[in-house]
């Protein structure tokens, strides 16, 4: 008897589970390193979606270190999530082993390019599909912070505003305050930060779709930093870490002079050294010959293996949009890679005394100029660990920079199909 | 002589729940991991949700033939130096802190703390050591053991690098094996060491010729846990060098873990070169094994 | 006989040698209870990463702590660390010590093979066991809970190697002393062998109290889609993020994982350290 009813419940329970589900659909979106600190503004976002959208329910859950692997286990389970917060790098990794959804098939490429600027979605395009929602991004250069206290000592009176300029300041300011200049980064962990110097002066890295970052510009460009180091103008530890880290370290001593980059960084400083920080005046940042800027974003992506598609892709476009982006960059200093954030008069207030405003203010508007630069090649890994080897025998004396070069571009013409 | 049937009953029983445990969650993966070292696996099979297929020793060859898995196993062999050293000083200060003397609580506990120290955390303040500006050179300075011109950052010299990780390794280390230690030299009946100093031994003589013959098993135990965890070094390389500079610290799980990280793994490599470091494991254990005999011969006969 | 300053000479040279070895170990841990305990709203014009000056802090408080466990709400993943690594310490004990006996004193066939297979893990590559065991947890239906974290790691080759080493050193008179008294196996496990290992017992349960309370990758994957059971370890990892980073925050955080485990440390001392004459005897 007992049983009976169980069954009956349990059949009616799958009955209106089912009915349930035609009508609220539960989504998954993983975001990456945000928690706790913005769960307030996502769980924001979220509420407005799914008052907009009452059939659709959104499951917020922020990975930090193991996003990678926990999204293999995940997707090997059956469990996908629905949106997935990734960058450019494991974007085109997780795309080319065919881990997501083309996002064309989802949402119209009219209603994606009126949202969002050319340049961004390019970013995430592989094999001619699109793959990612772009989210929040970054500038390389933005802006420059500068010690005002230490360019004093060192007698500068005019800010530079190319990156020769910068060069020359760094090295007067290493040789009458013992101090550095500015820290660019020359070898990463990540990536291959070389080939972004090369692109800021304007040096092409490709021809006719071959790596050709070995003419004579690129050794001379090359040469020009191996020196800077050679006489301890720039610290020789560029070598082990990623410049951002030792930016903010040396920065955050009253160790170097500089800092090139987007708002963010002006954050960790307040954090660490308050003195410093007050000293801190901000000006556009100096750019190379080519007149350029680098910069990315993260990206909002859909597995293949999920479940709830066409959800996911109205979510990833609600959560990129441009008045949550615009907000999302009041909080945090980050360039919303939205049309019409430009123009935003949120993003214009600006206190003309603090750092972090004047900063923000400045960068919240170039989403329109953000790019890397160059699309990450295929087996990556590999091609950007050789290419980091060759510039790091370079800087050591193992080769010559012409030897450095030609190695690195035979190996990524051979190895990037 | 040939045991019992209940003495098999009884053994089995008290091995089965480690065994059936084992045999679920570490031989069926490790020997699928081993099995993928023979196919070709990766984040595309994920992808378009394909099993692995067999290609025989495909993986092996490329493994092999590349230049960069060669040089992590040259400096994998190489971080096997650290040892010996590793171990003496561990037996040392297990000895040292082994004393009814007051404050070796303390001791203990202080030896205790790299060892759960978290390695992100330490990495910071080692590299303060080993700056070029760092308390490594100031100390070499201070002791007039080298010329301030000649100064260089430790981690950022191809001949020094693998060394000054080696010696947060063993920073890390010494006080796990001191506890290993300690509990083998808790276990040595006091009487002994009472009965050789009134024979009139000195502390040199007690300890080679009491503690160490007795704390046989677990010299065994550390030292190949320790020349386990040596060829299997991967930690503090990420944090400190990333393997670089010029290699000069790229090991073999370096080799590993940047073939099965990320999304575009390729466990079949990966799990081939974590064979290839196995073989050497192996090798590694039989010799252990011979050098710090048991005698396991007499000891059987008597069971 | 050695007089008595030759002596005191010695024993000072003694604690000179510990303590300076002491000084080498303990500073990364100096620098970071420093960091902790800096009051991070006094301008100080003082890095952190200026050393040696981060080492004194001009001002301290303990608002660090407080901000990280307000904002992390650590009692719920302080509770799920204390669950999760109890269960695995207790499994791993019983589980080995049990396992232990055999493989060190008693002959069957299959002893030495299994033995072998239990150190072949150690050696073998392990990169994809994750993988499996997930796909494993999922099938037992054990995905998303405490007993899916606990069980697949309580069995270790390591755990077992500890045990059976620690037995072998156990003189075999003892044992045939025992059964001449007509003693089972189990009582000798039990009553002999058992109290006789107490420290490597405490040695391992240290062990693998500091694994398990500092992973954080095996904790995330067996807990997919269960948050609200994930362990300290991973929630901490959230602080290191690009845009919270605060490195007094990182230092507080990194002292409330530290503290208890050195706590459960100095207290089974007296476990570890207690003489054993009275059970060889």
């Amino acid at each position: 008897m007992k049983k009976r009813w169980l069954l009956l419940a349990s059949a009616f329970g799958a009955l209106s589970m089912a009915a349930l589900a035609q009508n609220k659909v539960q989504i998954e979106f993983w975001s990456w390193y945000l928690s706790p600190k913005f769960d307030p503004y996502l769980l924001g976002v979220i509420g407005e979606f799914q008052k907009a959208n009452p059939n659709i329910e959104v499951k917020l859950v922020d990975k930090q270190d193991t996003m990678e692997r926990d999204l293999q286990a995940a997707i090997a389970l059956g469990k996908s999530p629905d949106v997935v917060n990734l960058w450019q790098d494991a974007t085109a990794a997780a795309a080319q082993n065919n881990l997501l959804a083309p996002i064309n098939d989802l949402t119209p490429m009219n209603q994606l390019q009126a949202q969002f600027w050319n340049n961004t979605l390019g970013m995430f395009i592989v094999d001619g599909k699109n793959y990612g929602y772009p989210w929040y991004g970054w500038t390389d250069q933005g802006v420059m912070a500068y010690n005002s206290e230490v360019l004093k000592k060192a007698g500068i009176t005019k800010v530079p505003t190319t990156i020769g300029e910068l060069l020359t300041a760094s090295k007067l300011i290493k040789q009458r305050t013992g101090s550095y200049g500015w820290l660019p980064p020359v070898k990463d962990p990540n990536g291959a930060s070389f080939l972004g110097q090369f692109y800021l002066e304007g040096l092409p890295l490709f021809a006719n779709g071959k790596a050709a970052f070995n003419s004579g510009k690129h050794v001379a460009l090359l040469q020009k930093f191996i020196d800077l180091m050679k006489g301890d103008f720039i610290p020789q530890d560029l070598l082990r870490k990623e410049a951002f880290q030792l930016n903010n370290e040396y920065y955050s001593q009253g160790k170097s002079a500089f800092i090139v980059g987007g708002a963010q960084a002006l954050v960790r400083v307040k954090d660490a050294n308050k003195d410093i920080y007050s000293k801190t005046k901000v000006v556009p940042a100096p750019l190379g010959a080519g007149g350029v800027q680098t910069g990315g974003s993260m990206s909002l992506v859909i597995p293949k293996a999920s479940k709830n598609q066409k959800e996911a892709a109205l979510f990833a476009m609600f959560m990129t949009n441009n008045k949550a982006q615009v907000q999302f960059a009041k909080l945090a200093g980050i360039v919303p890679t939205t049309k019409g954030a430009e123009n935003d008069p949120d993003l214009k207030a600006a206190n003309p005394n603090d750092a972090l405003d004047v900063a923000t203010s400045l960068v919240s508007g170039t989403g329109r100029f953000i790019t890397p630069g160059w699309n990450p090649p295929k087996n990556t890994d590999a091609v950007y660990k050789n290419f980091n080897d060759n510039i790091e025998a370079a800087f050591l004396g193992a080769k010559t920079a012409r030897q450095a070069l030609s190695d690195a571009v035979a190996f990524w013409n051979a190895n990037a199909k | 002589m040939k045991p019992k049937a209940a003495t098999i009953f009884t053994a089995y029983l008290l091995l089965a729940p480690a065994l059936v445990l084992m045999l679920v969650f570490t031989f069926y993966p490790v020997l699928y991991g081993a099995y993928l070292g023979f196919t070709k696996y990766t984040a595309a099979n994920l992808g378009s949700n394909t099993p692995p297929t067999w290609i025989g020793l495909e993986n092996f060859r490329t493994v092999l033939s590349d230049e960069l898995f060669r040089i992590g196993l040259v400096n994998s062999l190489k971080y096997l130096i650290i040892v010996p050293i590793l171990q003496i000083a561990s037996l040392a200060v297990a000895v040292l802190v082994n004393k009814q003397l007051p404050g070796m609580a303390f001791f203990r506990a202080a030896y205790y703390i790299p060892v759960i120290t978290s390695i992100s955390l330490a990495a910071v303040m080692w590299d303060w050591v080993f700056t070029r500006e760092g308390l490594l050179n100031w100390l070499l300075e201070f002791f007039k053991i080298i010329d301030p011109s000649g100064s260089f950052g430790w981690l950022l010299n191809p001949n020094t690098a693998l060394w000054a990780i080696m010696l947060v390794t063993f920073w890390r280390g010494f006080g796990y094996y001191m506890v290993l230690y300690l509990g083998g030299l808790q276990s040595i009946p006091s009487e002994l060491e009472e009965a050789a100093l009134l024979d009139g031994a000195n502390a040199w003589q007690r300890f080679w010729k009491i503690t160490v013959p007795l704390m046989r098993p677990t010299i065994l135990l550390c030292s190949l846990l320790s020349s386990l965890a040596a060829i299997r070094v991967l930690e503090e390389i990420l944090v400190f060098t990333n393997g670089g500079p010029l290699n000069s610290t790229y090991t073999v799980l370096m080799y590993v873990y940047q073939k099965s990280f990320g999304l575009d793994f390729d466990y079949g490599v990966a799990s081939a070169a974590g064979l290839l470091l196995a073989v050497v494991g192996f090798v590694l254990s039989y010799i252990n094994f011979r050098i710090t005999r048991e005698d396991p011969p007499k000891r059987e006969a008597k069971a | 006989m050695k007089t008595a300053p030759v002596k005191l000479i010695g024993v000072a040279a003694n604690y000179l040698v510990l303590s300076l070895i002491a000084l080498f170990a303990i500073f990364p841990f100096l620098w970071t209870l420093a960091i902790s305990i800096t009051d991070k709203t006094v301008a100080s014009g003082v890095s952190i990463f200026d050393f040696p000056q981060s080492l004194f802090p001009k001002a301290i408080t303990f608002n660090n702590f407080f901000e990280v466990y307000r904002v992390f709400g650590l009692e719920k993943y302080l509770l799920n660390s204390i669950i999760i690594s109890s269960l695995t310490v207790i499994g791993t004990l019983v589980v080995s010590a049990m396992a232990a006996y055999p493989l060190s004193k008693m002959t069957f066939p299959g002893r030495d093979l299994i033995f072998g297979a239990m150190l072949a893990t150690l050696v073998l590559p392990s990169e994809t066991n994750f993988i499996v065991n997930v796909l494993s947890l999922n099938k037992m239906g054990l995905l998303g809970t405490y007993w899916g974290v606990v069980i697949p790691t309580i069995a270790t080759a390591f755990g077992i190697f500890v045990m059976r080493q620690t037995y072998v050193a156990v003189p075999d008179s003892l044992l045939e002393a025992a059964r001449m008294d007509g003693a089972t196996e189990f009582q000798i496990l039990w009553r002999i062998m058992v109290p006789l290992s107490r420290p490597a017992l405490t040695a391992l349960g240290i062990f693998t109290l500091v694994n398990t309370w500092n992973s954080y990758f095996w904790p995330s994957v067996a807990l997919l889609g269960a948050d609200n059971l994930q362990p300290l370890s991973v929630a901490m990892l959230k602080l290191k993020g690009q845009f919270n980073h605060d490195s007094f925050n990182v230092a507080a955080g990194a002292m409330i994982m530290m503290i208890p485990v050195l706590v459960v440390f100095i207290a089974a001392q007296r476990l570890f350290m207690r003489g054993l004459e009275g059970a060889v005897k």
